[in-house]
């Protein structure tokens, strides 16, 4: 049989994790209506100068069609130079309009795709708190890092030249009727070639496309992790395997490539043959009517040459078509982030003091599994607490639940009596932060790494900040201060001076209450030791919340909440838990010898 | 080569000298692909040359009113059109054969020289550049490949048509080809200047692309922190200034398609005003002038081809030189019995025994759970990797010896079967948990059994609830670097995997740092069991752990300075003291004031440099051998 079927493993199917909505085809169209409608005003431009450019690139045919006419009708003087200096200005205009065309389909181009990865960012970073803690940035990276580099070939090309073409191929077929109206009927002849051939291809392709581009993908991901790797992979001697996989990728990629190669090996022939079938059907029909005396030869030479031109435009609207039907895909997934719901929260609602208080909550992740089966607690102002207890057992959902990221189910986390699922994600980081593992350095200054915090604090500030969590003489010691760059690409700073950045942020941030989430577990234990000492300045006076892995956390807390299974099973100091002789007392004899 | 047949059996071995010679081997693994591709290319574009000459025919046949000439006219073309489509079909299958194949075989030899240099490889390049070359590179490299042959089959036939102008007519002929030249060279000096500014735009857009995903990567912090408008006004300026950057970058090419338009174009003017006097002279029929007229603008098609081969040859050879500075990193030093080649099982016997490492004397006894402590980290990193031989970071310790036998004498594959290192930041590799789990291993411990051990019950129903089925957890997904899973999950799933390999020794650096105390004090119990009658080495200060450890070696200022039990060190020895319990000297006092149980008993401590190990507990620093017969 002849033909290549589409391989059974698809990379498409497996590229991205979706935890976020994709858009359907309805928002996809409003935007694009929208997009197009803010930059009317550079699609009028272009298609004007466009219009120039193709109409004065058909004086040459019009010109020979005449010569050819002159010499046909016997003339042996032909008017020649007025003929070349027509032709020359023709060429001019032309060359100065095309030289347009390409600036004003760039600026087009760049102004949409601006756009797009603007109001891309925009969206995200307006994403309520408590989807991006559930979601995970993953999919928002794969979306800014995949679909917006698919798109920036989509727009930067793809949409202009496709205006460009449009207006081009509709120009040249209507100056071929122009020309003379029977040589329209054999333009119309080839069309169902190309029309039955195109379908059938369009079906296919973008789907093929995206699934080639995925495997591909995942050659290069397969790659990135053997390097990231390596020590691993040198340990557990899995050499083999990695090149194995890399291999099997490989195979993927190309079943993929030769699936879209015999799609495009219809496509190419059909093309070839609509073009054969105008320029064929134009001689031999144009012909024919000027043996009949229906038509001239100069019309029959402009005509023929005039179809032969329209090879160039056809094949750029069929080579842009399926970017563009690609870029749709890509579109759909970064228009999908503005369908999350955004709960924006009550601006009215503002905490009536510090209390912090948990009563009767549940919560789950999944609808009919609770991880917290009735948790109350409460925090008066300025406590230390810790929470201890096994993996999994809903210490860090607790912890967010404190801190406002997620709402509970059933019961009320109120903050000075005010719910505090129900207030802006502004008014809650004024008043309660989570700190976790997560020590990000933004790419950029070091200034703008603390002044996120507040946005208009002084320079003073920022350095007294970075004096109370201990940063102040490594940061002096800096290069630029804080102008240097860091993050990737710039100075790359230790785990542990990231961590001492996230404390001045909250130095700078200044909410009375923190929830601690394994802030330092990641970090050697020495370097934990070190910064302790500046979290503990941090945490001076202001409620903390502590979920703690290291029993001496605990040992210092006010107060040890024990969470198992969702609930709390011990509350109380750490004498008096120890004196209570349950499980914290167990673990703490085993913890101190 | 058929791109079913890919993956290539064997990518070869790539001359990797000079990024060009690179290129040449390239080819030359590809001259069959390339013959194709050219033979091809040549029949497609002679039949697009050919075209016009009907064209001119069937316009003479109408000027002369012979309507069978026209239909013969018609009928051939429409057989020159058929051969047309065939060709150039075959032409994009050829070209793209060779795109691809080149492609493979430079990913499959970048899969191998990573996968073999493992740990060793970022020590010597960044990871981002071998990135760089899997994921831009290739492809030009790939395009280069793949635009050579139509380039060279545009030269054949150009060269032709001019050659036939030149018989047919010498006056139009010549002009012709003096005006191929001049449209090649005036194209030519705007290039390098073009690809500059391209590339320009291009890491400036990388750049905001950079910006973007970086924001994105710390929303969670923006979010909960504040921000945003500062980030998002940051990213406008990126933004705005690539879309600047392009479009001077679209200026340069701008003016490349004006020159384009007006070259061929003032070559035209020229060649009918030639063609006009040789008409009016009588010597050119109204068709011919056609044939010209059609041929001339048939020449602009491959006279785009040379552009594009000159643009794909300036891309492609920084592209080839980075790929070889990649493909041509080797181990720096040469492994032992010349087997680095991987996984090669050389005549070794497997190693066992005591392990001792000669530098700071630390001695795992065979079969028993030893743990390490050691105030520094970096040294305990250091220390752990020359624990298993053939260290990524050379250092000019002597080798660590198992049985008597130095580790760096013994090939990489035995020295990695005999030791496993687990180290500070273990990767899980992106695949399903049961692919995860599936390691060289001995065979003896099950994945149930390790999994058990590491305390992984509560990821594995984490996993369970992701494959949508909620079914076999084995079969979810663990993301890259398994960062959808927290630092504890990942490294309880490590330390499984770790368990599964069941090595002779195992060394494990920090393998609970993350996990908190309820759950490592059964980690402890769980390594202690499975682990039993192997060599277990744990690096680590956390007392549960230690608590639990058959032997506890405290290393300090680099060399071993007690051995014993956890509880004899605690009350023994000061310094260790105060490294495990974390207390500072102040602390130390406060705590023994109002704290609990022994902490008390330990007094002010850390006395500058009296560590008083008991001479009793000193490891014998003679031959491990010994050690072994001893204990045996």
């Amino acid at each position: 049989m002849i033909g290549v079927k589409p391989p059974e493993f698809d990379p498409a199917s497996t590229e991205h994790v979706t935890t976020l909505p994709v858009a359907g085809r309805t928002t996809v169209r409003a935007y694009v209506r929208e997009l197009s409608l803010r930059h009317r005003r550079a699609f009028a431009v272009l298609v004007a100068v466009n219009s120039v450019a193709v109409l004065a690139s058909m004086v040459g045919p019009y010109l020979l069609g005449g010569l050819i006419q002159d010499l046909a009708d016997g003339e042996t003087e032909p008017p020649l130079g007025r003929t070349l200096a027509f032709f020359a200005v023709a060429l001019a205009v032309q060359a100065v309009f095309v030289r347009m065309v390409r600036l004003r389909g760039a600026v087009l181009g760049e102004r949409m795709l601006a756009d797009l990865r603007e109001d891309f960012l925009v969206r995200a970073v307006g994403l309520p708190p408590g989807v991006l803690e559930r979601a995970g940035t993953g999919d928002l990276l794969a979306r800014i890092n995949t679909d917006v580099d698919r798109l920036a070939k989509a727009m930067r090309e793809a949409v202009p030249q496709m205006a460009i073409a449009v207006v081009w191929a509709a120009l040249l077929v209507a100056a071929i009727v122009f020309t003379s109206p029977p040589l329209g009927l054999s333009v119309l002849l080839a069309v169902p070639v190309l029309v039955v051939v195109c379908v059938w291809y369009f079906r296919r392709a973008p789907a093929g496309y995206r699934s080639e581009a995925a495997g591909y993908a995942a050659v290069a991901g397969a790659l990135a992790e053997t390097v990231d790797a390596g020590r691993t992979i040198e340990a557990h001697r899995l050499e083999r395997e990695r090149i194995g996989l890399s291999d099997r990728r490989v195979g993927e990629w190309t079943a993929w490539e030769r699936y879209t190669l015999w799609l495009r090996s219809v496509l190419i022939p059909a093309i070839n043959v609509y073009h054969a079938l105008i320029l064929i059907g134009v001689l031999l029909l144009g012909g024919w009517f000027t043996l009949q005396g229906w038509m001239t030869v100069g019309e029959l030479t402009t005509g023929a040459l005039l179809a032969q031109m329209l090879i160039e435009p056809v094949g750029m609207i069929l080579r842009w078509l399926d970017e563009l039907q690609v870029a749709q895909v890509s579109l759909a997934r970064l228009v999908g982030v503005r369908e999350v719901e955004d709960d924006g929260g009550d601006a009215s609602l503002v905490p009536g003091g510090r209390e912090l208080a948990a009563d009767r909550v549940r919560f789950g992740y999944l609808a009919g599994s609770d991880v917290l089966h009735g948790v109350s607690l409460d925090v008066p102002p300025g406590t230390r607490m810790a929470l201890v207890g096994p993996s999994g057992a809903g210490k860090s959902t607790l912890g967010r639940l404190l801190a406002g990221i997620y709402a509970p189910r059933v019961g009320e986390v109120t903050l000075g009596g005010a719910r505090l699922a129900g207030m802006t994600a502004e008014r809650v980081r004024e008043q309660v932060a989570l700190v976790n593992q997560e020590h990000h350095v933004f790419v950029g200054p070091l200034r703008d790494n603390l002044l996120l915090a507040r946005t208009d604090a002084a320079d003073a500030e920022l350095w007294a900040a970075l004096g109370a969590v201990d940063a102040g003489d490594w940061v002096r010691a800096l290069p630029d201060g804080l102008d240097s760059e860091v993050g990737s690409g710039g100075l790359s700073v230790t785990p542990a001076q990231a961590q001492q950045i996230a404390l001045a942020r909250l130095v700078l941030a200044d909410p009375h209450t923190l929830v601690l989430d394994e802030a330092t577990s990641l970090l050697d234990p020495r370097a934990a030791r070190h910064l302790e000492r500046s979290l503990a300045r941090v945490l001076e006076g202001r409620t903390v919340i502590a979920i703690a892995h290291r029993l001496h956390t605990a040992h210092d807390a006010d107060v040890i909440a024990v969470v198992e299974d969702g609930r709390i099973s011990e509350l109380g100091s750490h004498d008096e838990l120890v004196a209570a002789g349950g499980a914290y007392a167990a673990l703490w004899r085993s913890w101190h010898g | 080569m058929h791109i079913r047949d890919l993956p290539h059996a064997d990518p070869g071995d790539p001359d990797v000298r000079s990024g060009f010679r690179f290129l040449v081997w390239l080819f030359r693994r590809q001259l069959g692909g390339q013959a194709k591709a050219l033979g091809w290319g040549t029949l497609h574009m002679a039949t697009i040359a050919i075209l016009p000459i009907f064209m001119g025919m069937a316009v003479e046949a109408v000027v002369d009113d012979s309507g069978r000439r026209l239909a013969t006219t018609g009928l051939v073309m429409l057989g020159v059109a058929l051969v047309m489509a065939f060709a150039d079909t075959m032409l994009h299958r050829t070209a793209v054969t060779n795109w691809i194949t080149a492609a493979a075989r430079v990913q499959q030899l970048l899969a191998r020289r990573t996968a073999e240099l493992g740990g060793v490889l970022t020590r010597q390049v960044a990871a981002g550049e071998v990135v760089k070359v899997s994921t831009g590179d290739v492809e030009r490299i790939g395009w280069f490949v793949e635009s050579f042959s139509r380039f060279a089959a545009a030269v054949v036939v150009t060269l032709g048509v001019c050659l036939g102008l030149i018989v047919y007519e010498p006056r139009i002929g010549l002009v012709v080809l003096a005006g191929i030249a001049a449209v090649c060279l005036s194209v030519w000096p705007l290039l390098p200047a073009a690809t500059r500014r391209a590339d320009q735009e291009r890491s400036r857009s990388g750049r905001a692309t950079e910006l973007a995903s970086d924001t994105v990567a710390g929303l969670r912090v923006l979010r909960g922190i504040g921000g945003e408008e500062l980030f998002l006004n940051r990213y406008r300026g990126a933004s705005q200034e690539v879309r600047r950057a392009s479009v001077r970058n679209a200026r340069m090419w701008s003016l490349i398609d004006a020159v384009q338009v007006v070259m061929p174009g003032l070559l035209m003017i020229a060649v009918i005003w030639q063609g006009v006097g040789l008409a009016s002279e009588g010597r050119l029929g109204a068709g011919e002038l056609v044939t010209v007229y059609a041929a001339v603008s048939f020449l602009l098609f491959p006279l785009r081809l040379f552009q594009e081969a000159a643009m794909a040859f300036t891309f492609s050879r920084p592209s080839a030189r980075r790929a070889v500075r990649v493909l041509g990193l080797r181990r720096e030093r040469p492994v032992g019995d010349g087997a680095d080649t991987v996984g090669a099982v050389g005549a070794d016997e497997p190693l066992s025994g005591d392990l001792w490492d000669p530098a700071t004397g630390l001695l795992a006894v065979r079969g028993r759970l030893t743990a390490v402590v050691c105030g520094d980290p970096d040294f305990a990193e250091r220390l752990a990797a020359r624990l298993g031989g053939h260290p990524a970071q050379g250092d000019d310790e002597p080798s660590a010896q198992l049985g008597g036998a130095p580790l760096d004498e013994a090939s990489l594959a035995v020295a990695r079967t005999a030791v496993l290192v687990q180290d500070k930041d273990p990767v899980l590799l992106s695949g399903t948990l049961g692919e995860l789990l599936t390691v060289p291993a001995s065979g003896r411990v099950a994945a149930e059994e390790a999994l058990g051990a590491a305390q992984c019950q509560d990821v594995l129903t984490a996993l369970a609830q992701t494959t949508g089925d909620g079914g076999d957890p084995m079969g979810a997904r663990i993301t890259e670097r398994g960062r959808s899973l927290s630092g504890g999950q990942r490294q309880r799933l490590a330390l499984a995997r770790s368990l599964i390999t069941d090595p002779e020794v195992l060394v494990l650096d920090e393998p609970t740092s993350a996990v908190d105390a309820h759950t490592e004090a059964r980690i402890a119990d769980g390594l202690g069991a499975l682990r039993s009658g192997r060599t277990t080495v744990v690096f680590t200060s956390s007392p549960l752990m230690l608590d639990r450890a058959d032997e506890v070696v405290f290393v300090h200022g680099g060399k071993v300075s007690a051995v014993g039990t956890h509880r004899e060190l605690l009350s023994g020895t000061a310094e260790y003291r105060s490294v495990v319990t974390r207390e500072t000297e102040d602390e130390v006092a406060a705590v023994g004031a109002t704290g609990p149980g022994p902490a008390g008993a330990a007094g002010p401590s850390g006395v500058p440099g009296s560590p008083d190990p008991n001479p009793d507990q000193n490891p014998a620093q003679g031959p491990a051998q010994d050690l072994a017969e001893e204990t045996a």
